[in-house]
């Protein structure tokens, strides 16, 4: 009986997996701007997760669920046509910091797996700090990777789109408007 | 600073002379970014050492006498044994595609290395570290623990949904138990009769009873649950995306308490007192000791760059 059993469940593991490991090692991806505006201006544009107009990359944010962790999501749609699905997992708006993670992105527009990142913002005065940290394995789940799917693809993208969503969002909101 | 130094180097000769039970005194993290293994005094709450590991460090296991420390390194693909005393790394052993998951035999020198890309678990002799079997497992098999009487080796299958048992004298899987989706850590109590997994993609923890093969309970935990550890009668839960250790009653099987703790919490354990939780926190390189019994973070511990200490890491 038992013999049967393990004879099924090894028969069974021979059907290959769903992707779904990832790559060995664990990525991060902290960036920091300085804004001279008080954190409260910064949060007041970055605070909504249902609107990440501020960012270039985004033509266009839809959600539903607003800044409920227990509900919020949003789909972001990249200039080129590509989205992104995301869900929130932590609203704080005393402090002034969410965390959320990507639940569906076709590796081909962003390429990672397993991503969450924390945006917030903090200062005093005029000045403030906004930090953006992130957390992914590269694309690719298995070894020796292509080099669009590698460790070091993974860190490039994540890292540009993070410094040119923080130097839009600085000028946006350094610049007075016209 | 010097004194400092040869100060350590008598308390781990102290360390040598009583029993591996002894209250532990250090803390041992890998640092996965860091490239790198952390020394927390336990008594002072600072880190005492970082030395170079290089291979992206993840798991971590101690000999029985908890004088040698065996790292994984994924990226590297090998194992490497460090000299805990010394604080310097001994010898390394290339091993497989994605050496992740690690645990040693209690009592003998043998230690059993999770492969996450061949599906295997290497038996490694720990005298002449060498591979010397290997025991095909289910889908990328990650957090491994063994009986305390040295018996079974459980193995987390996380692509499988499976806990597979190993046992270690024919080195045979002898039973797969159906857990929870994509269990990670798996832990072992004192008594040996029940183990826990942490599933990472249905955010829970299945209760397992060793001795039937069987799933007894479910327990909701945090998001993303690492692993589990237990203390004060109570299981530990690090639920990575919640940023939280998820606390629930080992007896009534009913959660406690969700403790807002840290970016990442990962490797967790509980000390040989069995009053406090040390938890790694990879997002802010921190380890947080915990009191098990009024669930305070007492301390937070700055490490190197990217904590993960991944199996046991305390001594």
């Amino acid at each position: 009986m038992f013999k049967r059993l393990a004879l099924a469940v090894a028969l069974l593991g021979l059907v290959p997996a769903v992707a779904s490991a990832h790559g060995p090692s664990r990525q991060k991806v902290t960036e920091t701007i300085e804004i001279n505006a008080p954190a409260e201006k910064v949060w007041a544009v970055i605070g909504n997760f249902q609107d990440m107009s501020w960012h270039p990359a985004f033509v266009k944010t839809e959600g539903t669920g607003a800044n409920d962790p227990a509900s919020a999501t949003r789909k972001l749609t990249l200039a080129s046509g590509g989205t992104i699905d995301e869900k929130l997992n932590k609203y704080d708006a005393a402090g002034k910091s969410m965390s959320y993670e990507i639940t569906n992105v076709d590796v081909k527009v962003v390429p990672v797996t397993n991503y969450t990142a924390t945006l917030g913002v903090s200062g005093t005065g005029d000045k403030s700090t906004v930090e953006w940290k992130s957390a992914f394995y590269r694309g690719y789940v298995n070894n020796d990777p292509p080099p669009e799917l590698s460790d070091e693809a993974a860190v490039a993208a994540i890292t540009g789109v993070f410094k040119s969503g923080l130097a839009a969002l600085k000028a946006k909101i350094e610049t007075p408007a016209k | 600073m010097k004194r400092g130094l040869r100060l350590n180097g008598f308390i781990a000769g102290l360390a040598l002379c009583v029993p591996a039970h002894s209250f532990a005194a250090e803390a041992l993290t890998t640092n996965q970014p860091g490239d790198s293994l952390s020394f927390v005094d336990l008594e002072t709450l600072k880190a005492t050492s970082e030395i170079k590991i290089g291979g992206k460090p993840a798991g971590i296991a101690l000999s029985p006498d908890k004088t040698l420390a065996y790292v994984t390194a994924p990226d590297g693909k090998e194992l490497i044994e460090v000299d805990v005393v010394t604080r310097s790394v001994k010898r390394r052993l290339k091993l497989g595609d994605g050496p992740l998951g690690v645990a040693a035999h209690p009592a003998k020198p043998e230690v059993y290395v999770a492969d996450w890309y061949t599906h295997k678990i290497a038996v490694v002799d720990a005298t002449a570290l060498v591979s010397v079997a290997e025991i095909p497992v289910g889908q990328s098999p990650s957090g491994l623990a063994v009986t305390p009487d040295g018996a079974l080796l459980l193995s987390a299958d996380r692509d499988s949904d499976q806990v597979s048992v190993v046992d270690l004298a024919s080195r045979k899987v002898i039973a797969t138990v159906a857990v929870g989706k994509r269990p990670f850590g798996v832990t072992i109590d004192a008594s040996g009769k029940t183990a826990y997994s942490a599933n990472v993609a249905s955010d829970d923890v299945s209760v397992i009873d060793i001795a039937t093969r069987k799933v007894t309970a479910t327990i909701k935990s945090g998001h993303r649950p690492y692993a589990v550890a237990l203390a004060a009668g109570r299981g530990f839960v690090t639920g990575q995306y919640s940023g939280t250790i998820d606390v629930f009653d080992a007896t009534t099987l009913q959660p406690v308490k969700a403790i807002d703790a840290c970016d990442h919490p990962e490797g967790i354990e509980a000390d040989a007192s069995g009053s406090t939780i040390y938890a790694a926190c990879w997002g802010d390189n921190i380890v947080l000791k915990i009191d098990a019994k009024s669930l305070q973070i007492l301390a937070r511990v700055k490490v190197g760059d990217g904590p993960r200490a991944f199996g046991k890491f305390l001594r």
